[in-house]
């Protein structure tokens, strides 16, 4: 047994993790306060690397600059679909609302193959380019440092959403929509909230997703594979798709080194149907109970 | 009325009935209908809509150069998003509305799925964006042409340039887990083998995978020469190579046609320096002698054309040769006539397009070579003779 390379794909794994985790986060958010099942979290995603893009690489400013403006203008965007279309959808099925998020995809796909072509594009490369060694083990520098700021994102995240008033205002309307509108929250602005932020967590995991893979109007497939960790790790579950983003990572991983890369996708969907089969509402889920 | 007056109103009478009966000659001549299963949308858009200008273009200089042997050429596309259920919807929508002799497909896995529609209607000669091994068996698949070298051909052709380099060498495949992606890889170890070359590394990578640091890890153990991707237009292959230079690997990457557009490769940006592959065609700023083809492509688009146009457009050429061989042999214009056609085109001169003449074989043209990207150029240049596999 190589132990070096053994622990080499671990780290890897976490890598990737770090960034399903990233992504699942948002899903689940979105999920937890409005009920809603954001299909089109990927193509969101997409959206904000290209827009990104648009900062960095079209108007030449600097990354930095890029990178708050492309966060800003896709949680902006969050918001007007929001307002546009999600909330007029209110009161109507789970799965109208479920279907509209779809064509919500499409619709995105579409605008960024208007605005930037259909050609996958590349990032401005903006992170250390220097190898990563923890003791003797290989870490590639994009991963580690992705791995590195989803880490700090979710965890400062985790801490606002504990401690700050609009994050208690969030859990409580997650909690009891009908009880936080009696509690005088301003229910209808925590959606609102809740789809600017969210779009904007997915426009940060887009922009460290593409500078690794690049970036292609197609790259919202990313966001079936957050689906899958989400529904692992519980859909209204936050630490849930924090623990199943890594371990999806991990499973991928070694089963694409150990097994071949043809294996990766059939570990990962191996993972959902047990954990579908044992546990249908997720590791981590709330197992809600419907007396008839 | 004086004589003179009466030959005129004569001469000018016989004239127009002679530019009348022409006309209407003319007319009679049926056109001859291209459909096109097109990926204008979706995963293949990149290549879709050049496939889609290159038809286009091509279309219109053999009608503006008197059609095929005087029919009308006419293209019929629909976009297809790359998808099998709507490349046959869109193939079952234009032959409903036109009689279709020639079409273009967007994939192996729409080629393989009408194959035997093909057969049954027998009416048609469909080429497309597949070079997959496969269709190249004129038995099994009789009404399909493939615009260039199997994917086999061209890592026999990278295969062929590394053995002359570097004999012995070591090569890895790196290939997606697709079925456009797996198709040489049977074939290149058959190759390696034959030609002596250690291909020590198959690697497989995830559709949509993004991190491909496992997969470098495997690289960096098995240390190779070389190695040749395939099944990627761009991603993974920069992020392959920007990690295994920052782990001091001098290995060198090849890449086969979909990875050799060359403003693809020069997206890459300075890691690009060096990348090699396998390419059919001429590039669009090739500047060759007796090329009037490239010429008039780059009179009719100043800008920078890929090399999905320049496939598009020879597919076209192709094509109508074929269609051009039966009508002079005074054949009806069917599918296996069209074979017929397409089996008669020998040395054929494609003006530029490809750098030697053209010959059929099988179901393919196999013919290729290697480019280098240089840097300081920023374009894929020749990095060896044009090579044709017997």
């Amino acid at each position: 047994m190589d132990w070096l390379f053994f622990s080499e794909i671990g780290l890897a794994g976490l890598g990737s993790g770090g960034l399903y985790a990233l992504t699942g986060l948002a899903l689940v958010l979105i999920y937890k306060a409005t009920r809603v099942v954001n299909m089109a979290i990927g193509e969101i995603l997409m959206l904000g690397a290209y827009v990104f893009m648009g900062f960095s690489a079209g108007l030449a400013l600097p990354i930095w600059a890029s990178i708050i403006l492309a966060i800003l203008v896709t949680g902006l965007v969050g918001g007007v679909v929001e307002r546009a279309i999600i909330r007029p959808m209110l009161g109507e099925s789970a799965i109208s609302i479920f279907m509209i998020t779809i064509g919500l995809g499409s619709v995105l796909i579409g605008v960024v193959e208007i605005i930037w072509g259909a050609n996958p594009q590349r990032l401005i490369e903006f992170m250390p380019k220097d190898p990563i060694f923890i003791l003797d083990a290989y870490l590639s520098p994009k991963v580690g440092y992705a791995f590195l700021i989803a880490a700090i994102v979710v965890g400062l995240f985790l801490i606002i959403f504990r401690t700050w008033r609009g994050g208690v205002a969030l859990r409580a309307t997650a909690g009891d929509q009908a009880a936080a509108y009696s509690m005088g929250i301003n229910v209808p602005k925590v959606f609102s909230s809740v789809w600017v932020l969210t779009s904007m967590i997915a426009a940060g995991a887009g922009i460290l997703v593409g500078s690794i893979g690049g970036i292609s109007p197609d790259m919202g497939v990313y966001g079936l594979s957050v689906l899958v960790v989400v529904i692992v790790g519980g859909l209204d579950s936050l630490l849930g798709a924090l623990i199943a983003g890594i371990l999806v990572g991990l499973i991928e991983t070694y089963a694409g080194a150990y097994l071949g890369g043809e294996f990766k996708m059939l570990a990962t969907f191996m993972l959902l149907v047990v954990v579908l089969v044992i546990r249908p509402y997720g590791l981590f889920g709330t197992h809600e109970i419907e007396r008839l | 009325m004086s004589i003179l007056k009466v030959a005129k109103r004569a001469t000018g009478a016989l004239l127009a009935a002679g530019l009348i009966t022409g006309a209407a000659q003319a007319s009679d001549k049926k056109d001859i209908v291209l459909g096109g299963s097109i990926p204008l949308t979706g995963v293949f858009a990149f290549a879709g809509v050049g496939i889609h200008a290159g038809i286009t273009d091509s279309v219109k200089i053999i009608n503006d150069a008197g059609g095929i042997e005087g029919h009308k050429l006419v293209y019929v596309p629909e976009d297809t998003a790359y998808k099998v259920d709507a490349s046959v919807a869109a193939y079952n929508k234009i032959t409903s509305q036109h009689d279709v002799n020639l079409y273009y497909g967007d994939s192996t896995a729409f080629s393989k799925t009408i194959s035997p529609e093909l057969d049954r209607s027998g009416k048609t000669l469909m080429t497309g964006a597949s070079f997959a091994s496969e269709l190249n068996d004129p038995e099994k698949y009789p009404n399909i042409f493939i615009p260039g070298p199997t994917y086999v051909d061209m890592v026999g052709i990278l295969m062929k340039h590394i053995a002359n380099e570097k004999p012995g060498a070591k090569v890895g495949l790196v290939h997606s887990e697709t079925e456009f992606g797996r198709d040489p890889v049977e074939g290149a170890k058959a190759t390696a083998k034959e030609l002596g070359l250690d291909l020590n590394l198959v690697i497989s990578t995830a559709p949509g995978g993004v991190d491909v640091s496992t997969e470098v890890l495997k690289m960096r153990r098995a240390r190779p020469d070389y190695v040749i991707f395939h099944g990627y237009v761009l991603s993974p292959i920069p992020e392959f190579i920007g990690q295994a230079r920052s782990m001091g690997l001098d290995t060198k990457f090849m890449g086969t046609f979909w990875s050799m557009d060359n403003q693809m490769v020069g997206k890459m940006g300075e890691i690009a320096d060096g990348f090699m592959g396998v390419m059919p065609y001429n590039y669009y700023y090739t500047e060759a002698e007796n090329a009037p083809m490239l010429e008039k492509i780059r009179s009719m688009r100043d800008t920078y054309q890929s090399n999905a146009y320049m496939q598009g457009f020879f597919s076209t050429i192709m094509m109508a040769e074929a269609a051009r061989n039966v009508i002079k042999a005074g054949k009806e214009l069917n599918g296996p006539n069209l074979h017929e056609g397409l089996e008669a085109i020998k040395d054929f001169d494609t003006g530029g397009l490809m750098g030697i003449p053209v010959t059929v074989k099988g179901n393919s043209v196999p013919i290729g070579r290697v480019y280098q990207y240089d840097l300081s150029k920023k374009q894929m240049v020749p990095s060896s003779d044009w090579i044709r596999l017997d």
